[in-house]
């Protein structure tokens, strides 16, 4: 029985160590820059705590049993030991449980919301659609950006397989299946730039389908969607002509230029993003440079066709070209 | 006086020895290559454990390769596209070829000793079984060594895995493996519940049987329950991958999350299904350590039976993040946590017997200690993920890895290795060494606490599960370091473990009788162990019969008992009631044959060629295959004895033959047609599925299946089944030529509704490709059509018997068991023709 | 009648866990089906009003178990373990385990009427 004595002293040091490093980060649930992410985390250290003194419990109990050298307890008070701590007394912290969770679940996917993002996942990237009071659709890829304050409801859609949306900072995650539509509320409360990911298994570059969430005071959010729903200003330059000639506006839109293709992201602003290749590289001319030659590297079973005939001076200029559509 | 006394024990002796010898022969295990046809429990339930060891073994390479991978941010130790197959194999493997196999591997193997049985009931059933196993256990774990292993997940959530772009090859050695092997385990139920239930020693009540077989009872049970829906949604999802019926595709009708329902109505259940056995050993061990007898054995009653029950509302809670209304969640959410009032339970009656009695340091305690510390920490958490709100935070992250792992190496690993030092004296007359036990041990534990509870704040922090690679700077970096060296100690324990198990026995002290001084009745085989399991099979009269009955094991091995002999040199076992286990029949058991080996050849060789699309050898040796089976059916069931009954020993007489309810062979048709029942049931969940979730459901301009033609086939069926039971019953008074003419006319009304049922769709022009609604019908109505064509064959085969002559009035064993096919076969074709023909008229 | 028979057995053991099932499956299946045909905005009027009928029968039936298990179980006249090789003690376990496994039902059917009493939307 030496393994419950040496059990709870590595537990609960190691515990602690990661309690303490192990919790902040861009992407993490237990560094919550919104109601939804705030509440559950707050719910999970009750829960560990919880967890930690019932684990200390029974498996004192048994180093006890193991211990306590030749006196034995009575068949009666056995009995009653399974009775209360194995029946009883779980049976009550279940319903507690249980009843703070079922009030819980209404409170999280309440209804409402000034702002409506039609969200569909795609293998492997997201196609994003802003539905804002009084403005036209704007169309986005690959990044979420929402006012801090406000009560946003993201509805999901999938043409291809099962992906799931997932910005943990902010709230839990909501699957986008084929064939249905989904819904998931996010009520970002602290600004700031976070990341989110593809929560179920997608396929070959499921690893790979993340996306930036910023979350903006409310005048800066405005700001950003009147520039955002205007066309883009690309500067005349040889990148341009290189970007028609192979094709690219078959497969992408960049509004203000004749490229309107629908399959791949709407790259209107691409500039102006935090990340590409939907949240996996630096937004900079090298990078994008590198996916568009090396596409089928960089991300495993992408649809898009990798460019690596293209001259390495036309690759640059096409890159120079797409980082500067701010 | 003395001299008369001296040559009675003399002629006493001598009757021993000739009873030894008889019995010897008889239960003799063959040599050479026909050491295979052996159907023994003692030789197949060590093949049965050994390879379900080895899938272990590899399923635990494969998760080191994972590991090893996800050590340092950016990665390329290999491929993405190898990632998603190791990780698929290697849930697939641990689950479907380790967990549920070596659950059937372990009871195939103790069960008989523990109830004092020669054997089990269906010997041959146990070795197709395994054979079963054995050759669609390589073929899925196989494909690795070509790179077209499975890469969708151990869960295959279509349309991922549907999709001709998406998918490939490994899909269908998925479903076509897995399915074969699903069969054996059906098998391996219906086997052990008619093993707990009617072969147990006289006198064994139902208040006196070993915890072990209460819970071997309820997973059997469960089996039967869990299993079936799988076995649907693989046809199901079989029938789109290869012919294209869109059951999952939306475009024309169908919805992947029919197969999320149909996986996870299995899928929950078998964490139970693995876990229970495995904390059965527990409750063995635990009383012995003890030493004394569990406190509260109607608790692990409570909780077997609850634990049962209860975990077949979770399903949905591997589902919290599909969007299904929180109403649907909230009843998933309170079943989840009503699941852990019986396992604390459970875990309660180990502590309060140790508590009341005085626990003994030994190696199989040190783990099951470890056992309770990791798997208590792991239903902790599980009690958190129980709850919606938390789950759609933790749901498809590493969270949930470090869950899982918890709940299933410390419910499931770390009780079984505690089993295997525990019972290996008595499997193996050798002792493991406690020195390398306890290096294994804390290498075990500490690198299984190393590597995986760092993984809860991996995946709170926000790493979701089955990513092969993660980008630097998430956080995620050096958590992931310190889980991959775990990984790796944990692995070096493993490896001292499978050392010990398997370095020579001239290095390991030969075990005394009853090492551990255990109560139950496996402990009665002494060592050297004989072939015939046990030499006479006891009145039993307590829970611990080798603590409190005296001179036990001496009257057992002087044949004092029953069934000290085999005069007629026949394998025998005794069967007895289900409640009192009274004495009530000898069982004459089939001996060593290659047939069932033959069977589950031509049998996995079908399947295994479906899935290359072979259809020309699919057919040639499926048609083998069921000709075998029939071989093996005629030459080894239902025999008529030589004479009605014998003398048991002591001078009871019992009867050789016994037919319908009093029957094992009438119990294991009716379990095996309960799961078949749950298979349908599923299929027709799919229609009401398919109509909750569509408006219109038949879609407007659904042309069939008409009214006519299905009720008709439902009249034609109830004709068919009506001459069965006339069949049945003038046979039974005697009047064979009766009986034939009636059961030839049941063939004809079955045949006759049957072509009814399949004109239906094809009439009325439903084309299975272009809708769901036309594919659901075309597949419950081929569903039925398959079932009344096996009660054709039956009854062929019923015909056939009764003009060989071994098939009479008082021996009709296959007349009750094809009359009993055709009670279920009736409701099948009933209900079928119900739902397709009246349904669309209410909807 | 499975609630009342001369006679404790395995069936009886397992009658109130399966009310328990049958329970449960009727709350999911009712709620499903009217979150699936009215849509999000549903009130569950009928869900409320069919499971809160569901449950009283429910409990009635396991409460029923539970008596007749108390009945078989005798109390006062012997405590447990209830393992003499006897026809009363046999009767006297599976007694006191059918009324433990009552009161798990019980318990089980009582959490599962608990969702609608704090969710009232199809949401």
């Amino acid at each position: 029985m030496r393994a419950d004595l040496a059990g709870p002293p590595r537990f609960l040091l190691l515990g602690a160590c990661l309690v303490l490093a192990g919790c902040s980060g861009p992407q993490s649930s237990l560094d919550p820059a919104g109601e939804a992410a705030e509440r559950v985390s707050e719910l999970f250290w009750q829960m560990l705590t919880g967890a930690a003194v019932i684990w200390c419990i029974v498996i004192g109990a048994s180093v006890l049993a193991s211990y306590r050298g030749s006196r034995t307890w009575d068949d009666r008070t056995a009995f009653r030991v399974i009775l209360w701590g194995g029946a009883v007394f779980p049976t009550i912290v279940l319903a507690g449980l249980l009843v703070h969770g079922l009030r819980l679940m209404p409170e999280l996917r309440a209804a409402g919301g000034d702002l409506r993002i039609e969200v569909e996942a795609r293998q492997f990237w997201w196609h994003v659609t802003y539905h804002a009071e009084g403005r036209p659709p704007i169309v986005s890829a690959n990044e979420l950006r929402m006012p801090a304050g406000g009560i946003v409801e993201v509805v999901l859609t999938s043409p291809d397989v099962i992906h799931s949306f997932w910005i943990p900072a902010i709230a839990g995650k909501t699957d986008a299946i084929p064939g249905r539509t989904t819904r998931q509320m996010l009520k970002p409360t602290r600004p700031g730039i976070y990341r989110g990911a593809c929560a179920e298994f997608c396929g070959s570059s499921h690893a790979l389908m993340a996306m930036t969430a910023e979350v903006m005071t409310p005048e800066r959010f405005e700001a950003w969607l009147d520039e955002e729903g205007g066309p883009a200003k690309p500067q005349a330059s040889a990148g341009e002509q290189v970007f028609q000639q192979a094709g690219c506006g078959a497969c992408h839109t960049v509004r203000g230029t004749p490229a309107n293709g629908t399959v791949g992201p709407d790259l209107t602003h691409v500039g102006s993003r935090h990340a590409i290749g939907a949240g996996i590289l630096p937004n900079s001319p090298e990078e994008i440079a590198r996916f568009v030659a090396h596409a089928d590297e960089v991300k495993p079973g992408i649809d898009m066709p990798s460019y690596r005939m293209l001259p390495e001076q036309d690759l640059m200029a096409l890159a120079t070209w797409l980082a500067g559509l701010e | 006086m003395t001299m008369e006394h001296a040559a009675d024990e003399a002629a006493d002796l001598e009757r021993q020895q000739v009873q030894e010898d008889r019995l010897r022969r008889v239960w003799e295990t063959p040599s050479g290559w026909r050491y295979w046809s052996a159907v023994n429990n003692s030789e197949v339930g060590v093949w049965y454990t050994a390879t379900s060891f080895f899938f272990f073994l590899f399923a635990g390479v494969l998760a080191l390769i994972v590991r090893a991978q996800l050590a340092v941010p950016d990665n390329d130790l290999v491929t993405a596209p190898f990632y998603n197959q190791l990780f698929t194999l290697h849930g697939t493997m641990m689950m479907f070829l380790f967990a549920v196999p070596i659950f059937e591997a372990v009871a195939i193997l103790i069960l008989p000793q523990m109830l004092a049985a020669r054997d089990l009931p269906f010997p041959r059933l146990s070795a197709f079984g395994y054979w079963c196993f054995l050759i669609g256990g390589v073929f899925v774990a196989g494909s690795i060594f070509f790179s077209s292993a499975p890469d969708g997940g151990w869960f295959m959530y279509p349309p991922l895995t549907t999709n001709p772009e998406t998918s490939g090859i490994g899909a269908d050695i998925w479903l076509l493996g897995l399915s074969f092997i699903e069969v054996a385990s059906i098998a391996a139920a219906v086997e052990l519940i008619v093993g707990v239930l009617k072969c147990r020693p006289p006198g064994m009540r139902i208040n006196l049987i070993p915890l072990y077989c209460w819970y071997v009872l309820i997973v059997a049970g469960m089996i039967l329950f869990a299993f079936p829906p799988l076995i649907a949604g693989d046809i199901l999802f079989e029938m789109e991958r290869l012919f294209d019926w869109p059951f999952f595709n939306p475009e024309r009708g169908g919805d992947p999350i029919l197969w999320q329902h149909l996986f996870w109505i299995f899928g929950h259940p078998e964490v139970y299904i693995i876990f229970l056995p495995s904390i059965a050993l527990l409750a063995m061990m635990v009383p012995t350590f003890a030493q004394r007898p569990i406190v509260g054995y109607g608790w692990i009653v409570l909780a077997a039976v609850g634990t049962g029950f209860l975990s077949f509302g979770l399903w949905a809670h591997h589902m919290f993040t599909t969007g299904l209304p929180a109403i649907s969640l909230g009843f998933f959410s309170a079943a989840s946590e009503a699941v852990a009032i019986p396992t604390g339970v459970q875990i309660f009656v180990f502590v309060a017997t140790m508590l009341a009695g005085r626990v003994v340091f030994s190696i199989p305690m040190l783990y099951a200690s470890g056992a309770l510390a990791i798997f208590v920490f792991g239903g902790l958490t599980g009690v958190m993920v129980a709850l919606a709100p938390f789950d759609w935070q933790a749901h498809d992250t590493h969270f949930v890895v470090a869950h899982l792992h918890y709940t299933l190496i410390g419910g499931m690993f770390f009780p079984l290795v505690a089993g295997v030092y525990y019972f290996y004296p008595f499997l193996m007359g050798h002792m493991l060494s406690e020195r390398l036990g306890k290096w294994a041990f804390w290498l075990m534990f500490s690198g299984f606490n190393i590597a995986f509870l760092p993984m809860h704040f991996t995946g709170l922090r926000g790493m979701p599960r089955r990513v092969f690679t993660y980008p630097e700077g998430l956080g995620f970096d050096w958590l992931n370091m310190v889980s991959t060296v775990g990984a790796f100690i944990m692995a070096a324990g493993v490896l001292v473990f499978v050392w010990d198990v398997v370095r020579p026995f001239s290095w390991k002290p030969k075990a005394p009788r009853n090492p551990w001084n255990a109560g139950t009745l496996e402990w009665v085989a002494g060592n050297p162990s004989e072939p015939w399991g046990i030499r006479s099979v006891p009145i039993i009269t307590t829970r611990y019969p080798l603590w409190d009955q005296k001179d036990l094991i001496r009257n057992i091995d002087e044949g004092r008992y029953f069934l000290p002999d085999a005069e007629e040199e026949k394998r025998e076992t005794l069967i007895t009631g289900v409640l009192d286990a009274e004495p009530i029949q000898v069982l004459r058991l089939p001996g060593n044959s290659f047939l069932p080996m033959w069977a589950a050849i031509f049998v996995g060789g079908s399947f295994i060629a479906a899935t290359f699309h072979w259809w020309i050898p699919t057919i040639l040796s499926g048609v083998i295959g069921i000709f075998v089976i029939m071989a093996w059916l005629w030459t080894g069931t239902s025999m008529i004895p030589e004479k009605p009954d014998k003398d048991a020993g002591r001078g009871k007489h019992l009867p050789l033959y016994a037919s319908g309810p009093r029957s094992v062979g009438w119990w294991a048709m009716f379990i095996t047609m309960v799961g078949d029942a749950t298979a349908f049931a599923s299929l027709v969940f799919a229609y009401f599925f398919y109509w909750t979730i569509h408006p219109d459901f038949p879609p407007p301009d659904a042309k069939g299946p008409g009214v006519f033609l299905p009720l008709l086939s439902a009249a034609l069926t109830l004709g068919a089944w009506i001459c069965m039971l006339l069949a049945r019953h003038r046979n039974a008074i005697g009047n064979s030529g009766q009986g034939l003419f009636l059961l030839c006319a049941s063939a004809a009304l079955a045949a006759a509704s049957g072509a009814a049922l399949l004109a239906a769709p094809w009439l009325t022009g439903l084309a299975p490709t272009t809708d769901v609604y036309d594919a659901t019908v075309w597949v419950l109505v081929l569903w039925t059509v398959v079932h009344v064509a096996v009660g054709i064959l039956m009854q062929f085969y019923c015909i056939a018997r009764s003009l060989a002559g071994k098939l009479t009035p008082e021996h009709d064993i296959d007349l009750q068991n094809v009359t009993l096919y055709w009670h279920f076969g009736a409701i099948t074709v009933v209900v079928t023709a119900l739902v397709i023909a009246l349904f669309p008229l209410v909807a | 009648m499975l609630f009342w028979r001369d006679r404790a057995d395995l069936w009886t053991l397992i009658t109130p866990p399966t009310v328990w099932a049958i329970h449960f499956m009727v709350c999911y299946g009712i709620a499903a089906v009217e979150c699936a045909k009215s849509g999000m905005q549903s009130d569950l009027f009928v869900t409320q009003v069919a499971i809160s009928v569901a449950t009283v029968v429910a409990l009635a039936l396991i409460g029923m178990s539970g008596l007749f298990g108390y009945r078989h179980w005798g109390v006062g006249s012997e405590l447990p373990p209830y393992d003499a090789p006897t026809s009363e003690q046999r009767e006297q376990f599976l007694g006191v385990c059918i009324l433990l496994v009552s009161c798990l039902s019980f318990v089980g059917v009582v959490f599962v009427a608990l969702p609608p009493v704090f969710i009232t939307d199809c949401r």
